[in-house]
């Protein structure tokens, strides 16, 4: 059981503690955890999480978190992939569409392009704005409207026509060389004009609102906690090419295989626990890599903090299951 | 990380092979050759394309029609040229020639229309694609003379990118200014707007001797004879058995079967000796064998051709309609043994010295096989087979209906010209130009139908045509290279269905149908191609010239000589000649140097002694590389040539590298695969081995690693996936348009896939597969899909359909039209209103509207009264002022699911009538249930779709798009796939895209080393991590690119449920089916279960309470149904009660009574 003791978020490091008297909590025994140089928390003294960053550029953010619970750092991944609130188009008017490519198909290309949502915190959920439809509390409104008209070339319909009435939220655009995604292409005569309404969104709706587009995310690149079976044929490191990250993980020492559990020695610790997880960020453009991070933290402190709410506020002893729910 | 560190190759056992091959080195230091290093011609595979852009595929099907257009309109002309009149012997009319114009619109009249006429034209209007055919005729007007040139007797439909159509020989971009897609194959016909394929007829050949034997000990042999005028099957029958051993004829013409040595004598053989010598040539067992024969014909005291003529004469069947003039019968057994009996014999005055031989031929045949059971023939052997293609149907119907045409010419003309006193000099061109839509329509009728009867052969064939199939563009190859047969499908039998060896090369030995079908529905192969008819006289010379001794020349003990063989030419007889290899030699050379076609084939058959020379049509043939003294002809250089467009294939076939064989000749050869398989007996060296598959199974990227039927299955599948069509798929409007959204082309391509086109035109995406089990809604072939890739445009399509209506004319001068949408104001809001919200002002659906099941499309109406009749007289200006009145008759939108308006296209069809097609589109989403299939024939449907977090990742982040249940493997042993799996990966981790083609493509040790390269696993497997718990997965999975199709079984078009809806009106009770909203029927299976159980309330409530419950009022005395309480019977509604039944219960009472059987009701309480 975890209980979050410190709500207060800084950037570098997120305190989520493990009160002592659990005694489920084996991990002050593990040697893994031994090997590194825990940092206590100065007012509960006890281990810190902590976040390492190895790489950032404006594409990618490499991080190591330590000291949390395998449950903590999968739940980060899965926010920043599915819940993190971006900007993108959602409903597309059309106006004019003489282009060879169905309405539909449009709005669908139109929908995952990655608009700026850095400051996506600062527009509402359309559901939860007062507004029938959308306003501009809740929506930004993008225009679109190209026509070719030169003989024998195709133009390009690209997100650089998107033009939007809100300089915050406009299709990314990486310099000012970028083309810019391309939308359709256009024959002489052909044209497009649309007005499109783009909305805060997370991707557990739909993907176009997903920030990023691949999160690795592993721990114990030595396999020290047996977690994983290898299929080989002859010698298992030859046969598998040990990830990027074990160059940053501690390798299986001298004791490796002279464990002691009730007095009986075994092959490896099997009560040892993963502490150190190694994450890699790719974002699609729509926001920074760390930004991602951090409100994926932010979201994950809420949770945490509206369960733990939950728990304070309505006083129920959590002692069995099988405790009638009162309402 | 791990490179170079797996060893692949096993050092011992190479070090082995080296041993073994320095010891065959030293064994054979004298034959220099075994250890020359094995010259391989690099890319010979590059013949294929430049094989592709002259022959092949579907281009036989052009050649075919080419022909017949070019050659056999003209010998048909000239075989029924001449038109006289019984009335006016100095009548005559004569064709002098034939062509056929270039494809016209039938309605051109007005000037203005100056473009050509293209066949997209005709698809949007609905349309034939027709040209006209020219006669020249020479003719008797009056006294004089007259020669009339270019006169229309008829329209043909042209076949596209055939040489009359406006298609052929058009760059990219002129296509495309018409509409035409580049990569459509062409050789198909439009008929009224749709697409029609003549399919290719699989028949036996004509005109050859085939033996065949039973297990009674029977054995016969045959020949299907067939010239223009007759088609007949003659038998010549031997039992045996000790009681019966003669050997008869049977031919249909004569009632009964007729003893052979009878049948030779009527034909001018009297003596018994010349008979023996032509059918056993001195050989004593054959002698004796015949002898019983022989003996029994002087038994019945017949000797002489006099006696002989007589005795058949009685056996004739008399069917002529002009009995009047009766013959003698032995004048008549004459006539049927000249010209119906073996009728492709030619009997020229009477002469039957070559029927005589002919009939002697097959009779050694006979017994040949009765002594040895193994000469009997293989009637699947393929170089038995002939294939009919659509030139030489069409050029048989043409021949029918050009028949027709001229009786129907005679007749009017006999009847005009028995008229004392004409007006004017009667010209017989009027004639001919009114006869026109008698060959028009016979076209039409017999493409659109798909019903060849043909007259004279008295032949009625059904399901010659086929529509082709546009749902994917491999389906469309497909119909365009399929092979059906004759034979009826549902008998049980093996023969016809199974592989035959001899299909090597010529057909695709996995492209068949599953089920009824299978085995008798066949494909071409890549490189196949079918004969058209060739002539036979230079061929006959050549051969005399090359030292055949004339038959006529020869008597029977000279036939048969030991060291002498026969040589046929297409199963006539020619003559002999003692030297059968120099001679076939001979006759090959000069094929090769291109004196002879390069179709004609020429082969040995030892066991028979004979020599054949084909020219004849229908024969499948393929090109191979000849080998002489163990080197091909073919080298590097010529390849290189070919690269730099400096040679041709056709230069290949010309200089003699290169020879098209037939199945008889490639069965005379000796071929080898590889060049390092070439022994010196080699004669020739295959192209390419992957050609032996077709068009649709070259898809499959290594099928050479699948489980035979798998490849089968992808064949049917791969017909059904959604993809790209055309280039002009955007441009159509069919009645139903399945395109994908986005189709890749596959990360593992084939070279049939770039010859083909298949790469331009793809179906299908190239997904991320995880095999591993996920969630437990993947089993049984269930697949789970990524909602994020789903999102992004994974396996999203649109369907687009059709709905027309047409303006109709009315024989009362009455029209429909269309209304305006009834305005607003009139309208009351609610759903009558929406019913026409979408209408704009013209009456039609604005495009890019978006249409609710019920909402009209086009707001039509239609003339109330059709029988109120105009005046026929009066005046057209004054029609417009008679009042019609109108009613509604609007098309609707039908299906449940909301479509958008993609096109509308308003046009005339030929009668002038308004046609308006608009077509509909909906984008559909992947959904739970929808077909997904791969490659391999490992088909399954979306079982769940899991949000992206849940999915399962690799250590990159990587999450699959499709997870696959493992348990689709060990069963199915697509190992195909796998690699398949492997090879994508290497390719996508390499970037360049990689080949699966069949017996060759990328290795996997190749491709293990890339991935090694690229820091994976060698075997394809991934660490993966669990999406749910963050814990990597204990096992390794096998994670990587495959390719998947959507198919087009989606669910929405399937789901169907109903509680209350129509019923049928007979029976009252629901009607069937999802199209018309039916119900679910509980079945007499279904029903034995609840009888079983015992729920018979049950039972009662699903068959008649949900059903067809009826009040019935039935008299309790007589027994009998009554209505409102009364009794008709008993004419008393004393003893009336009420009581349900099911409706059809009552209906079958009424109906029995209606055939004087009364059911009786006796009621009891309840």
């Amino acid at each position: 059981m975890l209980f979050l003791t410190t709500v207060g978020f800084e950037p570098t490091h997120v305190s989520i503690s493990d009160p002592e008297s659990d005694p489920l909590d084996l991990s002050g025994t593990s040697p893994v955890l031994l090997l590194i140089k825990p940092t206590m928390d100065t007012y509960t003294g006890a281990i810190k999480p902590e976040i390492k960053i190895d790489e950032l550029t404006s594409e990618r953010v490499k991080f190591i978190l330590t000291n949390t619970d395998l449950s903590m750092a999968n739940a980060l991944r899965r926010i920043m992939i599915s819940e993190v609130a971006t900007i993108a188009i959602d409903i597309v008017e059309f106006e004019l569409n003489t282009s060879v490519l169905a309405d539909e198909f449009i709005a669908h290309r139109l929908g995952l392009i990655p608009l700026d949502s850095t400051e996506a915190e600062k527009i509402k959920y359309s559901r939860e704005c007062s507004c029938q439809g959308a306003c501009k509390e809740c929506s930004v409104e993008l225009n679109l409207h190209v026509r070719c008209t030169e003989e024998d070339t195709t133009k390009d319909v690209t997100s650089r026509d998107l033009v939007s009435n809100d300089p915050r939220f406009t299709p990314i655009q990486d310099g000012p060389k970028d083309p810019g995604i391309l939308i359709a292409k256009l024959r002489k005569g052909q044209e497009i004009k649309v007005k499109c309404i783009a909305k805060k969104g997370v991707a557990k709706e739909h993907a176009k609102w997903s920030p990023c587009a691949a999160v690795a995310f592993e721990y114990d690149p030595f396999n020290k906690l047996r977690h994983v079976h290898y299929w080989i044929e002859e010698d298992e490191k030859k046969e598998w090419p040990a990830s990027k990250n074990a160059e940053k993980d501690f390798p299986p020492g001298e004791d490796e295989g002279k464990y002691i559990f009730n007095n009986k020695l075994t092959l490896f610790d099997f009560t040892a626990k993963p502490n150190r997880f190694y994450f890699e960020v790719e974002t699609i453009g729509s926001m920074k890599p760390e930004d991602i991070v951090m409100n994926a933290f932010k979201k994950l402190l809420e949770k945490i903090s509206s369960v733990q709410m939950g728990l304070t506020t309505n006083d129920i002893s959590i002692t069995g299951r099988d405790q009638p729910r009162e309402f | 990380m791990g490179k170079k560190t797996v060893t692949f190759a096993d050092d011992k056992t190479s070090e082995n092979v080296e041993k073994s091959y320095e010891q065959a080195k030293r064994t054979t230091a004298t034959e220099k050759r075994i250890t020359d290093p094995i010259k391989n011609v690099e890319d010979k595979w590059q013949l294929l394309p430049a094989f592709l852009k002259v022959k092949g595929l579907v281009k036989q099907h052009i050649d075919s029609f080419n022909y017949f257009i070019e050659t056999e309109l003209k010998k048909i002309i000239r075989a029924n040229d001449m038109i006289t009149s019984d009335v006016d012997p100095s009548f005559w009319l004569k064709y002098l020639d034939i062509k056929v114009g270039p494809p016209e619109r039938p309605d051109n009249d007005h000037e203005a229309h100056q473009s050509v006429f293209t066949p997209h034209e005709c698809r949007l209007r609905d349309l034939t694609y027709s040209g006209n055919i020219y006669v020249d005729v020479e003719y008797v007007r009056g006294k004089t003379r007259v020669i009339r040139k270019d006169t229309i007797i008829g329209k043909l439909p042209i076949m596209l990118r055939s040489s009359k159509c406006v298609l052929s020989g058009k760059s990219e971009s002129e296509l495309a200014k018409m509409f035409e897609c580049p990569l459509d194959p062409g050789g198909y016909f439009i008929i009224k707007g749709t697409e029609k394929v003549i399919l290719i007829q699989e028949q036996l050949s004509k005109n050859r001797i085939i033996v065949e034997g039973d297990k009674k000990g029977l054995v016969q042999a045959y020949v299907t004879s067939s010239t223009h005028e007759r088609k007949s099957k003659t038998y010549i029958v031997a039992k045996n058995d000790a009681k019966n051993d003669k050997i008869m004829l049977k031919h249909n013409s004569i009632s009964e079967e007729i003893p052979i040595v009878i049948v030779m004598k009527a034909m001018g053989i009297q003596s018994d000796k010349e008979i023996a010598q032509l059918i056993s040539g001195g050989n004593q067992t054959f002698l004796n064998m015949f002898s019983p024969n022989i003996e029994h014909a002087a038994k019945i005291k017949i000797f002489t051709q006099k006696q002989a003529l007589d005795y058949i004469g009685s056996k004739v069947k008399v069917t002529r309609k002009i009995a009047n003039v009766r013959r003698p019968m032995a004048e008549e057994a004459l006539e049927i043994l000249a010209t119906v009996v073996l009728a492709h014999v030619p009997v020229v005055d009477l002469n039957f010295q070559p029927k005589v031989i002919y009939i002697a031929i097959m009779i050694r045949r006979v017994l040949m096989a009765l002594a040895n059971e193994n000469l009997v023939d293989d009637r699947d052997y393929v170089g038995n087979k002939r294939l009919e293609l659509a030139g030489s149907l069409l050029s048989l119907l043409f021949e029918d209906l050009f028949k027709k045409f001229n009786f129907d010419l005679k007749l009017n003309i006999d009847k005009l010209l028995k008229k004392p006193n004409r007006a004017s000099e009667f010209d017989a061109h009027k004639q001919l130009m009114q006869h026109g839509d008698c060959i028009t329509n016979g076209f039409v009728r017999a493409i659109a139908t798909g019903n060849w009867s043909l007259k004279r052969f008295k032949m009625e064939r059904a399901g010659i045509t086929h529509v082709l199939s546009r749902l994917s563009y491999i389906s469309a190859l497909g119909t365009m290279t399929r092979i059906t047969s004759q034979y009826e499908k549902t008998r049980k039998i093996s023969g016809p269905r199974a592989l035959q060896p001899s299909q090597w090369g010529m057909l695709c030995p996995a492209d068949t149908p599953e089920g009824e079908a299978c085995g008798l529905v066949k494909n071409l192969a890549l490189m196949t191609h079918i004969t058209t008819d060739d002539e036979e006289e230079p061929l006959r010379r050549l051969a005399f010239n090359l030292g055949v001794e004339d038959v006529s020349s020869l008597t029977g003990s000279e036939l048969y000589q030991p060291n002498s063989y026969m040589v046929f030419l297409n199963g006539l007889m020619l003559g002999i000649t003692q030297q059968p290899t120099g001679f076939v030699k001979d006759f090959r050379s000069l094929r090769r140097c291109g004196r002879i076609s390069e179709f004609v084939s020429i082969y040995v058959n030892h066991h028979h002694m004979a020599v054949h020379i084909a020219s004849d049509g229908g024969r499948v043939c393929r090109p191979l590389i000849i080998v002489e003294s163990q080197i091909p002809k073919v080298t590097s250089e010529h390849i290189k040539k070919l690269k730099q467009d400096q040679m041709k294939f056709t230069d290949f076939l010309a200089q003699g590298l290169v020879e098209y064989l037939d199945v008889n000749e490639e069965n005379d050869s000796n071929i080898a695969i590889y060049e390092r398989e070439i022994v010196p007996q080699t004669t020739h060296l295959e192209i390419e081995p992957f050609t032996i598959l077709g068009a649709v199974a070259g898809l499959i990227p290594y099928p050479h690693h699948n489980q035979s039927p798998r490849n089968t299955y992808q064949c049917a599948m791969g017909k059904q996936a959604i993809g790209a069509i055309a280039y002009n798929q955007l441009r159509r409007i069919d009645t139903l348009l399945y395109l994908m959204v986005y189709p890749q082309q596959p990360m593992v391509k084939t070279k049939t896939i770039e010859l083909v086109g298949y790469d331009r035109l793809p179906a299908g995406q190239n997904a991320i597969v995880a095999v591993m089990s996920y969630s437990g809604y993947d089993i049984e072939d269930a697949l789970v899909l990524n909602k994020a890739s789903v999102d992004r445009g994974f396996g999203r399509c649109q369907v687009m359909r059709k709905h027309v209506a047409l303006m109709k004319r009315y024989s009362n001068g009455s029209f429909d039209r269309i209304g305006d949408p009834p305005v607003a104001t009139e309208l009351q809001t609610g759903p009558s209103a929406e019913r026409f919200s979408i209408l704009e002002k013209d009456g039609i659906a604005g495009v890019g509207e978006r249409v609710s099941p019920g909402q009209v499309i086009v707001n039509r109406h239609t003339p109330t009264n059709l029988n109120a009749n105009i005046p026929i007289n009066m005046p057209i200006a004054n029609a417009p002022t008679i009042q019609f009145t109108w009613k509604h008759a609007p098309l609707s939108y039908k299906s449940p699911e909301p479509g958008y308006i993609d096109k509308v296209c308003i046009t005339t069809t030929e009668q002038e009538q308004t046609l308006i097609k608009v077509l509909i589109r909906q984008t559909r989403i992947p959904e739970l249930g929808d077909k997904f299939s791969s490659r391999h024939g490992q088909k399954g449907v979306c079982g769940i779709i899991v949000p992206q977090e849940d999915m399962p990742f690799a250590d990159t982040g990587i999450c699959p798009d499709i997870i696959m249940n493992p348990h689709g493997f060990p069963s199915r042993m697509t190992v195909g796939k796998m690699i398949e799996l492997l090879a994508g990966k290497a390719g996508v981790l390499k970037g360049e895209l990689q080949y699966g083609t069949a017996f060759g493509g990328s290795k996997v040790e190749d491709m293990s080393k890339i991935l090694i390269e690229c820091g994976y696993n060698y075997s394809g497997k991934d660490y993966v991590t669990s999406g749910i718990t963050g814990e990597p997965l204990s096992a390794y999975i096998f994670f990587g690119p495959v390719y998947y199709q959507k198919l087009k079984h989606m669910v929405v078009d399937k789901m169907h449920a109903r509680a209350r809806g129509p019923r049928a009106v007979l029976t009252r009770q629901p009607t069937e089916g999802r199209s018309r909203d039916g119900g679910l029927r509980l079945g007499e299976m279904e029903r034995d279960c609840l009888v079983g159980y015992g729920a018979s309330m049950l039972l009662m409530e699903r068959l008649m309470i949900s059903s067809d419950q009826f009040d019935v009022h039935v008299c309790e005395k007589c027994g009998l149904l009554g209505y409102r309480g009364w009794c008709q019977h008993c004419k008393s509604s004393k003893f009336m009660v009420t009581m349900q039944m099911p409706y059809a219960a009552k209906l079958l009472f009424q109906e029995l009574q209606s055939m004087n059987i009364v059911p009786k009701l006796i009621l009891e309480e309840f």
